[in-house]
């Protein structure tokens, strides 16, 4: 009886054991979830001055961005410094005098006076050379890397400039490295990066031989030589008081500046590198106790010796993470308030370059509590913008954006598309979608898209609407609307191609595609011709693909097969962003130029009135329309945005489609094709950028021969063209990547002489049909 | 006959409690079952009803679209053809190799060299199959060196027999442990006996091997059936979503309508599926009983 009782007990037990495990298995999410409280100042060791607070349960304080208005053009900033009696100077050139000089700020950067200009008998005399990098010390003195033009070669001398402005040379030599020139057109070893962290010495780095000179200022003397075999281009060093820190791709080493010896690596800080990205820039406030500095990952701070490096300011919420944002110096002003000098078309687009300030605020959440998913397949810097600017914007909404198919990964798109349906099944999905590479109709036939033929109308722009109207229904409702597209366009001289000539006519002429790769050729005309061969009934007409494969091939002529391997390393995938650009038609301007091929034809996605003309010029009749295809006046939508049906945050996500169909977000400085918008449009091929400007362009051909033209503003009679253009666009280009990949492996099969037309048109049919039948 | 209804009565309630007590033993794979199959599969039935996404009532419309949609008869001929063709001649072979290595002095080392395609990973087997049946691959070079023209293997009707070669042999080791696991429980005795009498290696065989492996020979069976579905990720990690048509198979076809919202048609397609299912094994469980009682 004991013992069937025990056994009992011992049953009930192991039951409930399996059943709670059972049950505790299914749970949600598990609690062992942490946070870097949205970034702002946690971990161990967190400055004093930011902590982050709790209020409400939420974390609160967050350093905001603001652009700082200094009153002055700077068309270039070299360094900026917090000098020991407590002012910031920085040496900048001048974009309306075009001259170097150097302002000062006694009110943390509020208000900027010039202190001084170079000297112009050295440094601002452009006929004896230019200013290539210059650093301030604490002390308030500059060292100038001076490009000296020397007949036809360049020398490179070192300037020391007392807080005056008084010129004095540095007697230092950089040494020649290995594969210098000594024709008469001879560039001498250049330094890549120089520090001048105390008044005494000065550092430079030497790229071509991985070295560090420590040169004393006074006498130009060789203090110490640090040398790596990092096999890097500009060497990545930094300097903190009496530590020298260079960086490579996974650890970063340190020397001591007085002794010249190598320190022990710190696991800490090498792991913080990794995880927050390359440093950009560096500064510190204590003597070189501790290091502030920024990457991509946002602004961190480490204690040397420390056992964790603190993100202060996460770089996805601001400027920092932005592709287009390039640090050129930080100035930690306390432990609140610091400024970034940086390259940035964004922060300002006449120059390029602008100057932030970030303050911390402790009544700000630390992570804002709405959160928004922006979700692509491929990585995008364009989008990453988007959502950076988004941001600065909304301060209330952190957008979390995620690229499916991350880089290295070795996910397919399959399997990430599948991920994909299942978070937006389960309700996890993302709330706004940006569908390149995604089965546009199929979602929207599905039901997963919402309607944003509305939000367009609130976002107050004027749009081509021929182009946004790519996706729109039999009810008239948009579902996914492209925020840029491409145009193919095709650049020949007259013997080639004649004005708007259609695809019969263009391809009845042989060799029209010389030195052409057949793969790229064949991917090109998909977007021409692909949407002529669908049916009503979604079949593809296969008379009209032979067709093309057929008349493709007379165009062609005979394959070239010293082009085979050439071509194999040429084309590798279909839609990400690197072979995208080799489909661009601005990939073959100079290979028509130079005669290497007779015409050029492919995606345009920007335009360079100067370029265009050049070559319309070196053609003698060049002549520039669209380029034929099968179906009429096509465009390629990119950047297609759409809102999931199941979004959690539906407001924010409209507000966010807003933004990026706003004229603001429009005139970014992208890549990825033309605005939408009639003013960004104009804008972005109007060359404004050029006006009063002398920018010239020189370009060597195989042969020696050279094309020089000018960037200029784009006449108003080609910005009308290009807009009619624009404007007579009616066809979507046919975006499917199963079936594209089909007739770019068979036709360029056609394109070798490998298979007939008819042969590859019945195995593309073959291939696609079991897709077009699910 | 009052002590009879109390004694009734006690066995009555003793046999609900024994039967309770069965019924609490299992309840926690009950329940698991329940959870992770029984529910779900309630679901596929209700959404095989409903639209895609939106969940409308759509009635037998997915039923009908399924049933005329060409992809699914195309992968679930392929499916049959599959199973019917490599399930007879995986179960022969592994009982040829069982029977072989069983009376085998070595039987037990070969045994887990059969083994050993098990234990490779599906990611390596399909980048051996990469390897060995690319149009330029090693089979190819191996023609060309004896002055055969050489096959684009993978994208031409021989996919489907490299894929069931592939299914053999990868599957093959398992049958046989199945195999020689009936084998070892049929007594030596009836051998000794049946020799005695004057039985040969053949008559043994025949009247008392195989009838003693009946019992195995259904588990066998079943099993290789589940294993064949699971033969799709060689041929996905080969060929991806679409591969030559001899070798889409129905996940093939489910992977794609899942990526594509069509929960809809994969719906109906799964209850279709596992009616078919259910159907072949009671079949075959019935034709079992009925040997057995025979």
């Amino acid at each position: 009886m004991k013992h069937r009782n025990l056994r009992r007990a011992a049953g009930l037990l192991l039951a409930a054991a399996l059943v709670i495990g059972t049950l505790c298995g299914c749970s949600g999410k598990g609690s062992g979830e942490t946070t870097d409280g949205g970034g702002e100042g946690t971990g161990s060791g967190g400055s004093q001055g930011n902590q982050t607070q709790e209020a409400g349960g939420q974390a609160m304080g967050r350093f905001l961005e603001e652009a700082v208005d200094t009153g002055i053009c700077f068309a270039n900033i070299y360094d900026m410094q917090k000098l020991e009696d407590g002012s910031i100077r920085l040496i900048g050139e001048d974009g309306d005098t075009e001259k170097d000089g150097v302002w000062e700020s006694k009110d943390d950067g509020k208000t900027w006076n010039k202190v001084f200009d170079f000297p112009a008998e050295v440094l601002t005399n452009h006929d004896k050379g230019y200013v290539n990098h210059a650093a301030l010390s604490p002390g308030g003195q500059i060292v100038c890397a001076f490009n000296e033009i020397v007949g036809s070669g360049v020398h490179q001398a070192l300037y020391l400039l007392d807080k005056e402005g008084k010129a004095s040379k540095i007697p230092f030599e950089v040494p020649k490295a290995e594969d210098d020139q000594t024709d008469d057109f001879a560039i001498s070893n250049l330094i890549s990066n120089l520090q001048f962290p105390s008044d005494e010495w000065v550092l430079l780095a030497d790229s071509a031989l991985e070295t560090v000179y420590q040169v004393s200022v006074p006498d130009g003397s060789l203090k110490h030589t640090y040398e790596t075999d990092m096999g890097l281009g500009p060497m990545p060093m930094h300097s903190a008081g009496n530590t020298l820190i260079l960086q490579d791709e996974s650890q970063a080493l340190l020397y001591d500046l007085q002794t010249g010896e190598r320190k022990d690596s710190e696991e800490a800080l090498n792991k913080g590198s990794n995880e927050n990205g390359r440093f950009s820039v560096v500064d510190t406030m204590d003597r070189g106790e501790s290091i502030y500095s920024i990457s991509p990952g946002g602004l961190c701070r480490y204690k040397f010796g420390g056992s964790v490096m603190e993100r202060l300011i996460d770089g996805s919420m601001n400027s920092l993470g932005s592709p287009t944002f390039y640090p050129i110096a930080l100035t930690m002003l306390d432990e609140q308030n610091f400024l970034v000098a940086a390259e940035d078309a964004n922060a300002n687009p006449e120059t390029g370059i602008a100057l932030l300030r970030y303050t911390y605020s402790a009544d700000t959440l630390a992570k804002p509590d709405k959160e928004l998913k922006v979700y692509s397949l491929y990585d995008n810097k364009e989008i990453r913008q988007s959502v950076i600017q988004f941001q600065k914007e909304h301060t209330d909404v952190y957008v979390n954006y995620e690229a499916g198919l991350a880089e290295d990964s070795g996910m397919m798109v399959s399997d990430t598309l599948k991920t994909l349906t299942t978070e937006i099944m389960a309700g996890n999905g993302p709330d706004v979608l940006m569908l390149d590479g995604m089965p546009v109709e199929t979602y929207i036939e599905k039901g997963i898209l919402k309607d944003l033929s509305a939000l367009l109308k609130e976002s107050g722009g004027s749009y081509f609407e021929n182009i946004t109207s790519a996706y729109q229904d039999g009810q008239g409702q948009v579902c996914a609307v492209p925020a840029r597209f491409k145009i193919p366009m095709i650049q020949a001289e007259g013997a080639y191609y004649t004005q708007d000539e259609d695809f019969d006519a263009f391809t009845a002429r042989k060799d029209t595609m010389v030195n052409m790769y057949p793969k790229t050729v064949v991917e090109k005309f998909w977007f021409t011709c692909g949407a002529a061969w669908r049916k009503d009934d979604k079949t593809l007409d296969e008379a009209k693909i032979t067709e093309f494969l057929t008349k493709l091939k007379n165009a062609y002529g005979e394959y070239d097969s010293s082009l085979d391997e050439e071509s194999t390393l040429e084309y590798s995938s279909t839609t990400n962003n690197e072979v995208v650009s080799k489909l661009s038609m601005g990939s073959g301007d100079f290979d028509l130029a130079f005669g290497r091929c007779h015409t050029n034809f492919g995606l345009r996605e920007s335009m360079d009135y100067g370029m265009q003309n050049e070559v319309n010029k070196k053609l003698e009749d060049g002549i520039i329309g669209l380029m034929p295809g099968q179906a009429d006046r096509v465009f390629v939508p990119s950047m297609i945005f759409g809102i999931s049906n199941k979004a959690a945050q539906p407001e924010a996500a409209n507000e966010f489609i807003k933004y990026v169909f706003s004229k603001e977000a429009q005139k970014l400085s992208q890549s990825g094709g033309f605005p939408v918008e009639k003013e960004a449009f104009r804008n972005a091929i109007d060359g404004h950028v050029y006006e009063g400007k002398d920018v010239s362009f020189a370009v060597g051909g195989p042969r020696g021969e050279i094309i020089e033209y000018d960037r200029e503003p784009t006449p108003e009679k080609e910005i009308a063209k290009m807009t009619e253009i624009a404007e007579s666009l009616i066809t979507p280009a046919f975006q499917d990547d199963v079936i594209k990949d089909a007739v770019i492996e068979q036709g360029a099969k056609v394109l070798k002489g490998e298979i007939s037309p008819e042969e590859a048109t019945a195995a593309i049919i073959k291939k696609v049909n079991i897709y077009l039948a699910e | 006959m009052r002590n009879s209804f109390w004694q009734r009565e006690r066995k009555r309630k003793e046999k609900v409690h024994k039967d309770m007590r069965g019924f609490l033993w299992v309840l926690p794979s009950f329940l698991g079952v329940m959870v992770f199959y029984l529910l779900p599969y309630a679901d596929v039935v209700r959404r095989s009803f409903l639209g895609a996404v939106d969940n409308r009532f759509a009635g037998l419309a997915n039923y009908k679209t399924v049933l005329g949609n060409t992809a699914f008869l195309l992968a679930a001929r392929n499916t049959l053809l599959f199973t019917l063709l490599c399930i007879p001649v995986l179960i022969l072979v592994a009982l040829f190799c069982a029977v072989a290595l069983y009376k085998s002095r070595y039987g037990g080392i070969i045994k887990s060299a059969f083994l050993m395609p098990m234990a490779i990973p599906a990611v390596s087997v399909a980048l051996l199959w990469r390897v060995l049946f690319h149009s330029q691959g090693i089979v190819n070079y191996w023609l060309e060196a004896l002055g055969m023209a050489g096959n684009d293997w993978m994208n031409t009707e021989n996919a489907f027999w490299i894929l069931l070669v592939s299914y053999i042999w990868k599957n093959l080791g398992y049958d046989i442990v199945l195999w020689m696991a009936g084998l070892a429980g049929i007594s030596t005795n009836i051998y000794e006996a049946a020799r005695v009498d004057g039985a040969g290696e053949g008559q043994c065989f025949f009247y008392i091997t195989l009838p003693n492996l009946k019992p195995s020979l259904y588990t066998i069976t079943v099993l290789s059936f589940l294993n064949s579905f699971k033969v799709f990720r060689e041929a996905y990690l080969v060929a991806g979503d679409y591969p030559h048509e001899s070798i889409y198979m129905m996940q093939h076809l489910f992977n794609n309508w899942f990526r594509n919202f069509s929960f809809d048609k994969m719906a109906a397609a799964a209850v279709l599926e596992s009616v078919v299912l259910l159907v072949l094994i009671l079949l075959l469980q019935k034709a079992w009983d009925s040997k057995d009682l025979v």
